[in-house]
Formats: structure tokens, sequence, C-alpha cells
């Protein structure tokens, strides 16, 4: 069992009840050959450069504990379907509890308004804050 | 014939100056010693240095959107290598961009 990363990112015009379906169907891969996921919803957010046509795209972070064959169905279910513009996979050592861009574990909360509000800064944002070097 | 003497003397005195800004330049290099300064990541854990840590890789992304050198922040190698890696990461995802036109 190894830990890995999924990023993939979701069209535009998907509802926020598609995005759930379309991560349902994702994890459901993993969570019947025994493995463990944990979700992660980025909310809709703005793409850097246009991806297939799109300027917006919902974000879906995935923690997996599995073995390598499972991922690699689940990389081929993704590059088929067309409801996902990117997706990418990294192995892994350890997770982070929860990372800087988290809005809610299910899509459908972000919606319902149930997000918590603006976070404190935790220590790592102090210090980068802080340093300054002149380029 | 005026503008040939002065050719002439131009061409003299551009040589007069060459030998005098190498002498200048040989004393210039003796006198500057930079003083070597340190990695301005090294409160921070490498294992800190992560894709998804858009706020700290900001910081090493030029106003043109290109990874600043290690030349120039005086991060240490391995950090540098992890940045780098982590800004291509990013890049991929359509977090940050790889190029910022004005």
């Amino acid at each position: 069992m190894s830990l890995y990363e999924t990023v993939f990112i979701a069209r535009q015009d998907l509802t926020v009840e598609d995005v759930d379906a379309l991560t349902n169907k994702f994890t459901k891969i993993i969570a019947d050959a025994n493995g463990k996921v944990k979700k992660e919803y980025w909310g809709l957010r703005n793409l850097a450069y246009k991806v297939k046509k799109n300027t917006r795209g919902h974000y879906i972070l995935l923690k997996i504990e599995s073995e390598y064959p499972t991922v690699a169905e689940l990389k081929r279910v993704m590059g088929y379907n067309e409801d996902v513009i990117r997706s990418a996979i990294y192995s892994v050592e350890s997770f982070v509890d929860e990372s800087p861009m988290f809005v809610s574990i299910n899509a459908k909360d972000f919606k319902a308004g149930k997000v918590s509000s603006k976070k404190e800064p935790s220590k790592l944002d102090l210090v980068i804050d802080q340093f300054q070097f002149d380029a | 014939m005026l503008p040939n003497k002065n050719s002439v003397n131009s061409s003299v005195n551009t040589n007069e100056n060459e030998d005098s800004f190498v002498k200048v330049s040989l004393v210039n290099q003796s006198v500057f010693i930079r003083k070597k300064k340190s990695c301005p990541l090294r409160d921070i854990d490498i294992s800190e240095i992560d894709y998804k840590n858009l706020k700290l890789l900001n910081k090493f992304i030029s106003e043109r959107g290109k990874i600043i050198p290690s030349r120039i922040s005086n991060v240490e190698i391995k950090k540098q290598r992890a940045i780098a890696n982590a800004i291509k990461k990013a890049r991929f995802l359509a977090l940050i961009s790889p190029i910022k036109k004005d």
C-alpha cells in the first residue's frame, strides 16, 4: 500500500451535484479494491490559462492509499471521462491534514453556505510573510 | 584634411581610455568582496515545499512568471530543486500561469 495524491479539474458548467456524482464514481473504483480515499473540494477556481476552452474549473483533490494497479485504473478512467479537463497523479510520502485551498469535503456543502469563514494564518504563513530577498 | 586629423586623434584617445579602464577594473576586483548570504528558506522544512502551497511558490516567481534562479534568491540546492519541481506541477494544474504578459 502506498500513498498517492490526485488532483483533477472538472468542467466549469457542471452543477455542484454533478461534481459530487463524478467524484463518487472515482472514489468507488478505489473503495472496491480495498483502498482508502479522502476527498477535498477546492471550489470553482479561475484557471491561470485556458484548458480545453474553459476559463474556470472545479478542483477536487483525492488522497488515496492503495496499490498501484487500482490507481492506474483510475488514471485510465479519468482520461476517458469528458467532464474531466485535466488530471494528475503524484506519489507522496505523507498527506497534509488540510491543504491551503481547502473549501469543503463535498461540493454540496460549498453551495449550501456551510463553509467556515476565513482561516487563521498558520505558522508557515507567518514565516513566509517575513522573508524577502532583493530580486 | 580636417576630418582626417580628427579621426586619428579620436582613435588615439580610445586606446588610452581602454588602457586606463583595464587598470581601474583590476583595482576594483580586489576591492569588492561579496559576503555569502544565508538561505531564505532555512526556517522552512523541505517537506513543506509543495505544489499546493501557492503563497510560498509565488515568492520565487518573477514578474514575467519565470522561476527565480538560486544565484539571485540564494536558496540552497536541494530546496531550489524542490521549488522548481513544485512550480512545474502547479503550472500543469493551471494554478500558476507559465508566462505573464503585460
